[in-house]
């Protein structure tokens, strides 16, 4: 389809400001007479708060106040489950609130004239702790007699689920061809450029109001409301610009401490703005990251391709509190057997706690763990019946006639077989006359072996090249019953033609483009030009409930309510109305949870889908892999904006590259060890892929605006298995753990070598 | 982390030295702290940030234009100074400010001829903003098992000028550096510039350090190498130098003695290169475990003798047939750069 202004590059609405720097992120923020927080950290990984001093702190120069667990009056939070403790301490109104359960779990509050002055004040303030014995290893945690971190839930399980379709025992001892696996998934940092900070004060209708940096303003607010024990409409959020999210600030991280502050302080009658900023430290410790995961892997297939049968089992390390572990185990239940029909499949998924750093959010949402396992089982079995990887997947793929393993087909408009091949052909993939899928041939696409910054002479260098595939498919929202939502509202103004269009809208441009899309979206039904758009977003206190910047779900979700609400607002214009105002709330089709037992249900509305191909170079002497070539091609349904789809493309590949083969977060004891930029490593521009190809894919969505459907998450799925792929094909050794890191690679070639005649001569 | 320290901003380099001269030298109560050079700052200000560092008098050297600049001289001033090795100097010596940054030596023509393994260890050298400010002085005084240009320096036969109130003393790289951040400089002393033979036309050198990503990566280990000799391969010189894999950066004298006098045959260089893994003294650490660095140092030295021999047996074979006097591999001209 061909629209006015959906489909189209239009320029960011917020980059004007960006650029020229007359954007505020929450860090920038600034009021006169503005005091300053600082938060202590508990730096112990299990620990109880036996007793707290602060009275050195409260003298010290400058210091206004200081804060701790007695302070909030509801001292727990979560935005799934509130399992932790907004301070952690005695006096706490809730039991267990006493005990820090991971290194970021936080003590207390210093309030200063300068921030100096409140750092230097945490170094006076005297805990007592008594250490707690540590939980690290989530299969350990699951034994009978361990260590209980949460006494409601036994076996430290925060959460599990369980897929039971046809008969996977008898499917897979009659199977042609089983193969296994034991797959391993690290944990990765968000590394968004700005770290955590905001400014609270008391507003002048009475609010306490913190300006913050957060991907759903209204969840922030019901938080901060819970664990201040005031009405919601007491609560006012506000997002400035957000430096990055990438899910790592769904969670509470300062919102509701400058709040507890803000408003404690108002009671004493100081009624001055408060501001705080973590360090990059207190960022890398303080927010959750994405899961560790095992997974145990075995799938069954015929002579000729077709997938009979899939065994998962997974256990995700979910860390000290719960977060959003149980929507991200979903996804990984759902993902683990791939976006393939499989008659018979047997699931079972944990998430444990233990005294690490809280999994959480991060693009993707457990699906790349559940695809590395399902693409690198699918790579196994292409490999053992002799079967093209890309014609096996396109033998097994979903389509809109298939169900999922939960028993439901999944919802229309599945556009992975046309992903698939776009991404196979141009990698160079040809279909013979038969129909069958052949990769290409080696050496068609050598590329230059020399490396500027490396004097080595090409002939030196025994380099291995390979080429990888894989795909995947992710839902779009939360969903798994829950009614997903979003609400927006439109003001048109002018006489006879509409001159300014203003749209309300919650969501929050983390830097995706949201703003612009929904801009888009408004101006294409009003058929009015895009300039003619103003967009005034993310304020609680004017606009309602537009739900997260997460699982993919915005375009889709703000889209329609964008969307309902500039067609409502063109009727009241033909009725003259002026303003002409349309306030519209979507509801997505409806969806269930999934039985506790077999899985079975509609868990989602929609789905993206993805196709990757990927050629590395790999040094056998060193280790190191490079990325030479990348194809991404994205089912996005419609672009709206074809150049923010290709942002996202390339920059979810960026990411996922960095957790395939670099980004390696490091603990000893619960203790983080990588706490800074200097040893957690993030690619460079260097170090991204030489070659970076997106490939837009449209099969509209049945019910997605303008049939546009998620994507933001989808171009990270199969990367990691992609790369591992490739690596595999380079020289012949597997890897089921990552990052593969130079060591990692050169290390398992070794072992190779050891244990046959591996290509390592030394 | 806000830290306060006072900061001396000294205009001359004799300014400069008083500043750094003891406090009994300079007539003040011993009871003063040592004043602390900060030239590019890239050191020091994460040092200070992270509290390592906490030194009450700061003095800047970045102002001081003397300490800038590369040039080659063939005559040396105050002739020539102990523990040089004697009879290959007629090609003279470049001289790089204490202050030069790491951006010049990778713009710089007189070290692209003459010092490739320096010029590609400046290539690699962090990201372009850090290469902008950092110094050389501050990488060798800064003395990390890391630091990029020791190797070369160390390849290339440099020797470090010390200066302070009382006279200069010269300090070869290897000796100037003593243990992880510890070097020989006493704190009345500036490093004022660093010195190497031109190396003879029938040398080539280089470098190459293998990190965790390509840009802003502490090595996990680096290799310079140097190699003098004939058409046929015949070796006059050879040097090795390891980074990251001891408690300073280090030569690798026994496969330097493996080479020197023989001819560079691949099973020769193959031999090198065992020797210099087994020189090496590696920990583990975040960024890799010794078992890696010991084998891959071995890989790279192999890799960068293979390449720097071709390279010179070719420029022997095209210019000389034979090793070159000292007059033909002097190009003469004594040049003067001076960064901007
Ligand atoms: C992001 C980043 C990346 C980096 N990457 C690399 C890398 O890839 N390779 C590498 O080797 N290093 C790297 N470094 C370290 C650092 O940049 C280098 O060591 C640099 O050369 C230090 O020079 P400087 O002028 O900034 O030193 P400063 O920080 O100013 O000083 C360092 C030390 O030298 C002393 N000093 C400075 N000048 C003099 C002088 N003239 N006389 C006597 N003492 C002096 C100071 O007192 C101090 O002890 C990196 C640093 C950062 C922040």
């Amino acid at each position: 389809m061909t629209y006015q202004t959906v489909g189209r590059s239009k320029p960011r609405v917020d980059a004007p400001a960006k650029v020229t720097g007359k954007a505020l992120y929450p860090g920038d923020i600034t009021y006169p007479d503005m005091l300053h927080m600082a938060t202590l950290f508990a730096g112990r990984p299990h620990a109880r708060v036996l007793a707290i001093d602060t009275a050195a702190a409260a003298a010290a120069p400058g210091v206004v106040a200081v804060f701790t667990a007695k302070d909030v009056p509801v001292n727990e939070y979560g935005m799934q489950r509130p399992d932790r403790p907004v301070l952690c301490g005695p006096g706490s109104a809730k039991a267990g609130g006493d005990v820090a359960r991971f290194v970021g779990d936080q003590v207390a509050l210093v309030v200063a004239e300068t921030e100096a002055q409140a750092r230097a004040a945490l170094k006076l303030i005297k805990v007592e702790w008594e250490d707690l014995p540590l939980v690290l290893d989530p299969e350990a945690a699951m034994q009978p007699g361990a260590y209980q971190l949460h006494p409601d839930c036994p076996d430290n399980v925060t959460c599990s689920y369980h897929i039971r379709s046809g008969d996977v025992e008898a499917a897979l001892t009659e199977a042609d061809v089983v193969v296994e696996g034991v797959y391993l998934t690290p944990v990765q940092e968000h590394v968004y450029l700005q770290p955590e900070a905001g400014v609270a004060y008391i507003d002048a209708a009475g609010r306490v109001t913190v300006e913050v940096a957060g991907q759903w303003v209204h969840e922030d607010r019901k938080e901060i409301a819970h664990a201040l024990d005031i009405p919601v409409d007491q609560v006012r959020v506000i997002y400035p610009a957000i430096g990055g999210a990438f899910g790592g600030r769904e969670d509470m991280s300062v919102q509701i401490t400058l709040a507890l502050v803000a408003w404690r302080l108002a009671q004493r009658g100081i009624r001055r703005p408060v501001k705080t900023i973590w360090s990059r430290a207190e960022s890398i410790i303080g927010h959750g990251k994405r899961h560790a995961m095992k997974l145990w892997a075995r799938w069954g297939a015929r002579q000729d391709g077709t997938l009979v049968a899939a065994e998962v089992k997974v256990i995700a390390d979910g860390g000290a509190y719960c977060y959003t572990s149980n929507k991200v185990l979903g996804n990984t239940t759902l993902t683990c057997t791939g976006p393939y029909y499989i008659p018979n499949v047997s699931v079972d998924t944990y998430a444990v706690y233990t005294n690490h750093v809280p999994g959480a959010a991060f693009r993707g949402f457990g699906g790349p763990q559940g695809h590395f396992e399902a693409e690198g089982q699918m790579d196994k079995l292409a490999e053992a019946l002799g079967i093209d990887p890309v014609e096996l997947r396109l033998k097994n793929v979903l389509t809109d006639a298939t169900p999922l393993p939960t028993g439901q087909p999944i919802p229309g408009g599945v556009g992975l077989t046309q992903t698939i091949i776009a991404a196979a052909q141009a990698a160079g993939w040809t279909q013979d006359a038969d129909g069958h899928w052949h990769k290409p041939a080696d050496g068609k696409w050598q590329m230059a072996n020399d490396d500027t910054q490396y004097p080595i002479p090409n002939t030196q260098c025994p380099i291995k090249r390979g080429l990888g595939f894989a795909c995947g498919f992710k839902n779009v929202g939360f969903s798994f019953g829950y009614q997903e939502n979003s609400h927006a509202r439109i003001e048109l103004r002018g006489g006879t033609e509409i001159e300014e269009a203003t749209l309300y809208i919650a969501g929050a441009d983390v830097g995706q483009g949201h703003h612009t899309a929904m801009a888009q979206i408004a101006a294409e039904t009003l058929g009015a030009p895009f300039e003619r758009v103003k967009v005034v977003a993310s304020d609680t206190a004017t606009m309602q409930n537009a739900g997260s910047a997460s699982a993919s779900r915005l375009t889709y979700m703000g889209g329609n309510a964008v969307r309902g609400a500039a067609a409502q607002a063109l009727v009241a214009w033909r009725n003259e109305d002026r303003p002409a105002v349309g306030d519209f709330k979507y509801l997505a089709p409806k969806t269930t949870t999934i039985d506790h037992e077999t899985g079975q249900g509609r868990p989602n509305f929609a789905y993206g889908y993805v196709a990757q191909a990927v050629r590395v170079a790999v040094d056998i002497e060193t280790g190191q892999v490079r990325i030479e070539q990348f194809i991404s091609a994205d089912d996005v349904g419609q672009a709206v904006n074809p150049q923010q789809v290709v942002g996202q493309i390339e920059g979810g590949v960026v990411q996922a590259v960095g957790y395939a083969l670099l980004e390696d977060f490091r603990t000893d004891q619960g203790k983080v060890l990588t706490d800074k930029l200097s040893t957690y490593l993030i690619p460079t521009v260097l170090d991204i892929p030489e070659q970076l190809a997106s490939i837009i894919v449209d099969v509209p969505d049945p019910n997605g605006p303008y049939g546009a459907r998620g994507m933001g998450e989808m171009p990270y799925l199969p990367v990691a298995p992609a790369v591992a792929a490739a690596v595999y094909d380079a020289v012949g050794v597997r890897f089921d753990d990552f990052p593969l890191t130079a060591e990692r690679v050169w290390r398992g070639l070794r072992e190779a070598a050891g244990s046959a005649a591996g290509p390592v001569s030394e | 982390m806000q830290v306060e320290f006072e900061l001396l901003m000294p205009k001359t380099l004799s300014e400069a030295l008083t500043m750094l001269a003891p406090a009994a030298e300079r007539g003040l109560a011993d009871s003063s702290t040592p004043v602390m050079p900060i030239a590019g700052g890239t050191n020091v200000i994460p040092d200070l940030r992270d509290g390592r560092l906490r030194p009450a008098v700061l003095m800047d050297v970045s102002a001081l234009d003397v300490l800038r600049g590369i040039r080659r001289e063939n005559d040396l001033p105050g002739g020539l100074p102990g523990g040089l090795p004697g009879g290959r100097h007629g090609g003279g010596f470049i001289i790089i400010g204490g202050g030069t940054t790491i951006a010049t030596l990778l713009t710089d023509p007189l070290i692209a001829q003459h010092a490739a393994a320096l010029r590609q260890a400046a290539a690699v050298f962090a990201n372009p903003l850090v290469r902008n400010r950092a110094t050389v002085a501050g990488n060798l005084a800064d003395a990390s098992p890391a630091a990029d240009t020791a190797p070369p320096l160390l390849v290339l036969d440099a020797e470090v000028e010390l200066t302070s109130r009382s006279g200069t003393r010269w300090a070869p790289v290897e000796a100037f550096m003593v243990g992880v951040r510890k070097t020989v400089r006493r704190p009345a002393e500036l490093i004022t510039a660093i010195r190497f033979p031109v190396p003879p036309a029938n040398s080539a050198s280089a470098f190459h350090k293998v990190g965790l990503r390509k840009a802003d990566a502490i090595s996990v280990l680096s290799v310079a190498v140097l190699v003098e000799c004939d058409a046929d391969g015949l070796c006059h010189k050879a040097r090795i130098a390891l980074g990251s894999v001891a408690p300073t950066p280090i030569r690798a004298r026994a496969a330097e003695d493996r080479l020197q006098g023989q001819v560079l045959t691949p099973a020769l260089i193959e031999a090198a290169a065992r020797l210099a893994a087994e020189a090496a003294r590696p920990i583990d650490d975040l960024r890799g475990s010794a078992v890696y660095r010991q084998r891959v140092v071995g890989v790279v030295t192999r890799r960068l003798l293979t390449a720097v021999v071709d390279q010179a047996r070719k420029v022997s074979s095209q210019f000389f047939g034979e090793s070159p006097t000292p007059e033909e591999q002097s190009h003469a001209t004594q040049s003067h750069h001076t960064q901007s």
